[in-house]
């Protein structure tokens, strides 16, 4: 298995080297595409006077922000080919959600400010699988919104208007999707209890003892029985 | 992943490639083509002459006069456009005629140019110049600008919220923004938002009836000639044949469907027309465009980085069937 403890370190893996990977080249694609797409597709930055701060003049100019905007949006494509051709050739479906997962996750928030028991959780958590997917989601609709708008700039191809209106709509909608998708996903670290999973996302490890307490049914089944 | 085999792996890396492919390219595609034929003008200097003894040139007078109700109507108090003490604000100079405004479409340029030892007075009626791949349209983020199937470029003034971003990338600048209408000030005026672009549309709904715009219809010396585009296209080299003159609008910004035709070479009247501006008392202000030749279009760089898009999932998916096999060969020894 992927998944192995790390002996006399007390640290277990938790991701392989394709998870980081993937995370990795999403996170900065996407705050990149944010940051170009904001200030740059929308012409934000001259507008707000962004671009008088120091190291941010590029924002205003579109030639450049359009440019970045179209090579973070290939590490992007990349980055979610390999996770679904890679995740699906495994059969690897842990991070989709699951029956339950909406009532999971308000037991899990509600037993982090001490009301009630935190239920056993399997390698995610219930928020985290819901995230995923809302995430994921968010960003299939920027990628499919993002390749009609990339074509529509070539020359020679020309959508109908209608149909324009709406991909930049939902290209704006799925903007603002992933935003909130990133705001809730980071907020979870404001709990000091979700503390012990970052290092995993840098490392792919995470502290044996903690798995054991919060990740029970994962632990159980991926190390117990098969050790 | 004991019942892991060759065969196995093949057939779920099928499997997955295609459920990605379509994930990241959706269903269908919308028509791209139209069967609709396109049309241009062709706009020839050799006989337009500004309308000498009028006050204002009359296809500026025509445009005016169809496109009036469709001038902006703002409110009293426009806000600043916050953070910024400013605004475009062109409603206290609705008459001014000799530049591009919200409230005038198309004006005539006048220069003086030499070019074989001869002077040439010349007058250049100017507007939108009706890409063939407008750069306007393509990077508005509300797609408020779009190219009809016929040709012309236009601006849909009820989804606009005047960033003026189609004015950047306008190798001339050519929209005009007015500040206190629109959709921006239903929402959080003053915020975001700036107001509404305007710009001739070669008036559409005239073309779309079978009509000609009214600035062709006005010319009184048939200097601007208006059909389908590939006509005015070959009238213009024809034309440019028989005078031993030159062609402007069909290279530049990656073509339009506008043809200038000019006695004298395009650099010239440019430099000219710079000279102009750089004279004005606000040679920064929008609505007086030059004639730079052959002029790139602002898309052009992206355009070149698109193919990078499309190896992009061809690497995610090679990449991703390497390092599937390899993990679950090695868990299948594990195993």
């Amino acid at each position: 298995m992927t998944e192995k403890i790390v002996k006399n370190k007390e640290k277990i893996k938790r991701h392989g080297l394709s998870v980081l990977f993937v995370h990795c080249a999403v996170a900065i694609s996407t705050f990149v595409l944010i940051l170009t797409g904001l200030f740059g597709q929308f012409p934000m930055a001259g507008r707000y006077m962004i671009n008088h701060l120091p190291g941010l003049s590029w924002l205003s100019d579109f030639s450049v922000t359009l440019s970045v905007h179209y090579w973070a949006a290939a590490v992007l494509i990349l980055a979610i080919t390999y996770h679904i051709v890679f995740h699906g050739i495994r059969r690897d479906f842990d991070m989709l959600p699951r029956k339950g997962d909406m009532k999971g996750s308000v037991k899990l928030i509600m037993a982090t400010f001490g009301y009630g028991k935190e239920p056993e959780n399997d390698k995610y958590l219930p928020e985290q699988r819901l995230a995923y997917v809302f995430i994921g989601f968010s960003l299939l609709i920027l990628v499919f919104t993002g390749a009609v708008k990339v074509l529509d700039n070539l020359p020679d191809i020309n959508f109908s208007r209608v149909f324009m209106f709406w991909i930049s709509l939902l290209h704006n909608a799925g903007t603002i999707m992933v935003i909130i998708g990133i705001v809730i996903h980071l907020s979870a670290f404001i709990f000091k209890e979700n503390w012990p999973l970052l290092p995993g996302i840098f490392t792919g490890k995470i502290d044996l003892e903690y798995a054991k307490r919060r990740h029970s049914i994962w632990y159980n089944r991926e190390f117990v029985r098969k050790s | 992943m004991s019942d892991f085999s060759r065969r196995e792996f093949l057939k779920r890396s099928a499997a997955a490639g295609v459920a990605s492919g379509v994930a990241l390219t959706g269903f269908g595609r919308n028509a791209v083509a139209s069967d609709v034929a396109q049309v241009g003008t062709m706009i020839d200097l050799t006989r337009c002459d500004g309308c000498k003894g009028l006050d204002t040139p009359a296809c500026v007078t025509a445009c005016r006069e169809e496109n009036k109700d469709r001038f902006p109507d703002p409110v009293k108090d426009i806000p600043d456009n916050w953070p910024q003490k400013k605004k475009e604000d062109w409603s206290g100079k609705k008459d001014l005629t000799n530049r591009l405004t919200p409230y005038n479409w198309t004006f005539v340029q006048n220069v003086n140019v030499e070019h074989g030892g001869k002077r040439y007075d010349l007058s250049v009626p100017r507007r939108c110049m009706h890409c063939d791949n407008p750069p306007c349209a393509n990077v508005c983020p509300l797609s408020a600008n779009h190219k009809m199937p016929e040709g012309p470029v236009v601006i849909d003034s009820d989804i606009c919220l005047g960033g003026a971003k189609c004015r950047s990338v306008c190798p001339w600048g050519i929209p005009a923004r007015q500040a206190g209408v629109g959709l921006y000030m239903k929402i959080i005026p003053g915020i975001a938002g700036g107001g509404v672009m305007y710009k001739c549309d070669l008036c559409y709904s005239r073309v779309k009836s079978g009509q000609m715009p009214a600035c062709v219809e006005a010319c009184p010396r048939n200097a601007i000639v208006f059909g389908e585009k590939e006509k005015m296209r070959a009238l213009a080299y024809k034309r440019a044949a028989e005078t031993n003159g030159y062609i402007y609008g069909d290279k530049e910004n990656g073509g339009t469907s506008t043809f200038y035709v000019s006695p004298v070479p395009f650099e010239k009247i440019h430099a000219e027309l710079m000279k102009q501006k750089a004279a004005q008392s606000h040679p920064k202000t929008p609505g007086f465009p030059g004639m730079p030749v052959d002029v790139e279009n602002f898309t052009d760089t992206a355009n070149g980085i698109a193919w990078s898009m499309a190896i992009a999932p061809v690497a995610g998916i090679a990449a991703a069937a390497g390092a599937a096999y390899k993990t679950m060969k090695g868990e299948k020894k594990d195993d």
